[in-house]
Order: structure tokens, then C-alpha cells, then sequence
């Protein structure tokens, strides 16, 4: 059985992948309003995912303003997808047990 | 995937709700609405004076105002395809979500533009509506039966612009709404206004039911929202914990 993908695996970049999932782009403002997290953090975050190529950022301008466009790429989408079955492999070799057992 | 082991978020809800509130983001739906029923009145009033003025006999005024018809035709293409309308559709929606942030929907709406075949039929539409006011304006038709007449055209138009473009359960309601309206009238519901405020049987309907889908549409875009920030924060309350440390440290420093 295959390790986890540790990167995805910690709960925010998790949150934030799965938000890029659910749309074809979005921004900061957004996954900071969404997440909650700091500024820093979440640039952090954003940052070590780009660099896994699991998300594509594209800067552009809407007039005199910057705007800053997060895609998840097709390798991350895939990342995600395999990270969920992987977890899903490890609770059927642990399943719950019965409360009347405990 | 069982929700009850999961120590974090259902992952498909994340998405749902993600979808769900960037389908529900209706505010620019609003602006052009209220633009184009800006046009259409201008329409209605001119076709009501056009008519006017073939009951009295004025020749002058008739073609003045066929002309203000033609006008107002050209002035709502334009305003269809202008960079102005769309600069002001665009400067409104930021005012309400800009706090939010920017998202877009789904890749089958961004990546694929309107079939031709489509715009061809908006266009179609609106040249529907046209004669809808000529023939009034004749007498062919009677104010009291424009919104049937305009339901005939509107309706299946409506549909498709939703399906392409793959919009929220708020859209689908306006059609509806719509057609139903145009089905109590013909079976002879005493829902319409009587003269001389048979204009309110139009425009009720086609400026109402529209407001009331995207009004819904923004209410719900709230509602997901704020699920969504529900259940994507659950399971981060130690990185919260871990950034206040973090805070907290620096300031002691």
C-alpha cells in the first residue's frame, strides 16, 4: 500500500485542492475569505503546491488592478483523486469497530 | 467514503457547496436584466404610441415613432455586445462579491461559448417581440394576450440559455414561473390588469419572475456560502491554533 501524498495530506492544502476541484478558478480573496487562514499562511500553502505542479497560477490585470486566477492542474486533480482512494484503502483495513465490542 | 470516520470534511460536500455558491452569484444577472428591461419598456411605450398614432390617423407620428422602434432595436443590440454594459456588469458585481472573492463556476460554462445557432434564436427572439409590438400597434393583438404571445418565444429560449450555460436551480424557476403565468391566462385566470394598465401584463411578468429567480439565486448564494465556510473550516482549529502561537510569539519578541 502506497503512502499518502503528505503534501495534500495536511488539512488546509487538502481544503484548498478541494475547493480548486469544485471550480474552474479562483483567487485569493476567495480561498482566504473561504479558509479563514492568514495572508502567510495561505501563501505558503498555495506556494508548495505550485511547486508540486498540482496548482497553476495565472496573474493577470483587470484594468489597473492585479488579479491573481488559482486553476488545479490535471496532475493535482489526479493527486487528490488517488490521495482519496488511498485513504479510503486504509479505513477498510481498519474499519470501525461495533460499539457493543468496546 | 464514511462520513462518521472521516476527521475531516466530506470532500464531495466541499465541492458541492463550492458549485452551488459560484452558480448562485446572480447579481450581474440582475444588471443586465434591468438593462434589458430598460430596453423593453422603451420598446412597449413606443409600440403604444406607434399604435396611438395609427388610431388617429397621424401619419407623421406613425413613422416617427416605427423609426424610434428601429432605434431602440439597434440600442439593445448594442447594448447587448457593448464593453459598456459589460464594464458596469462587471463594477456592480464587484461591489457585492468583490469581499468574497473571485470564482468561476465551471469549466463546460468558460470553456464553451453559446452555439451559434443559439444567439441566432436570442436574436430571433427579439424580432419576435418586435412583431408582437407591430401587431399590436395594428391591433392584431391585443395588449392582454402579450405575455402568452411572449411566453411562446420566451420560455424555450430561456431553457436553452440555461442549459448552455448550465446555471443554478434558480434560473429554471423564471421560465417556469413564466410559462405558468401565460397558462392561467389563456384558461381565462382573472390575472391581468384591465385597460388602460394592460402594459403591467407584460411587464410584471417578464421584469417579476426574473427577479424573483435571481433574487432566490443571491439568498442561496449567502445560504452556500456560508455552508461552505462551515465544513471547510472544520478540521483547521489547530492550524488557527498554531497561527495565533505563532502571532502571540512574535509579539512577545
Amino acid at each position: 500500500m502506497s503512502e499518502l501524498d503528505r503534501l495534500i495530506h495536511e488539512p488546509a492544502r487538502l481544503r484548498i485542492l478541494t475547493i480548486l476541484a469544485g471550480v474552474e478558478a479562483t483567487d485569493f480573496n476567495f480561498l482566504l475569505n473561504t479558509l479563514g487562514l492568514t495572508k502567510g499562511n495561505l501563501s505558503s500553502h498555495i506556494d508548495r503546491l505550485e511547486k508540486a505542479g498540482y496548482v497553476k497560477v495565472e496573474k493577470s490585470f483587470n484594468g489597473r488592478v492585479p488579479h491573481t486566477e488559482f486553476q488545479i492542474t490535471p496532475q493535482g486533480r489526479e493527486a487528490l483523486e488517488n490521495y482519496w482512494k488511498q485513504l479510503d484503502e486504509i479505513r477498510n483495513l481498519n474499519p470501525p469497530t461495533d460499539d457493543k465490542q468496546r | 467514503m464514511q462520513k462518521k470516520n472521516n476527521p475531516i470534511a466530506d470532500p464531495h460536500e466541499i465541492i458541492q457547496w463550492t458549485r452551488r455558491y459560484a452558480r448562485s452569484r446572480t447579481i450581474y444577472f440582475l444588471v443586465q436584466w434591468c438593462l434589458i428591461v430598460f430596453v423593453i419598456c422603451i420598446i412597449g411605450l413606443v409600440a403604444s404610441l406607434t399604435q396611438q398614432a395609427y388610431m388617429a390617423g397621424n401619419k407623421v407620428l406613425f413613422y416617427t415613432s416605427v423609426m424610434f422602434l428601429v432605434i431602440a432595436f439597434f440600442f439593445f443590440i448594442w447594448i447587448s455586445i457593448s464593453q459598456w454594459t459589460a464594464e458596469l456588469v462587471w463594477q456592480v458585481t464587484q461591489w457585492f462579491y468583490g469581499k468574497e472573492g473571485f470564482v468561476s463556476p465551471d469549466e463546460k460554462k468558460r470553456s464553451k461559448a453559446l452555439p451559434r445557432w443559439v444567439i441566432v434564436l436570442i436574436g430571433l427572439m427579439l424580432v419576435y417581440h418586435i412583431l408582437a409590438a407591430l401587431l399590436i400597434s395594428f391591433r392584431y393583438l391585443s395588449l392582454q394576450y402579450l405575455q402568452p404571445f411572449s411566453a411562446g418565444a420566451l420560455v424555450p429560449v430561456l431553457c436553452i440559455l440555461i442549459y448552455y450555460q448550465n446555471l443554478g436551480f434558480w434560473a429554471w424557476l423564471w421560465p417556469i414561473l413564466y410559462g405558468l403565468h401565460a397558462l392561467l391566462l389563456l384558461c381565462g385566470v382573472p390575472i391581468s390588469f384591465p385597460a388602460p394598465w394592460y402594459l403591467l401584463n407584460i411587464m410584471i411578468p417578464i421584469f417579476g419572475y426574473g427577479f424573483i429567480a435571481i433574487l432566490i439565486g443571491h439568498i442561496y448564494s449567502r445560504y452556500a456560502l456560508w455552508k461552505l465556510k462551515s465544513i471547510t473550516r472544520q478540521g483547521l482549529e489547530e492550524e488557527y491554533s498554531n497561527e495565533k502561537q505563532n502571532e502571540e510569539q512574535k509579539d512577545e519578541k
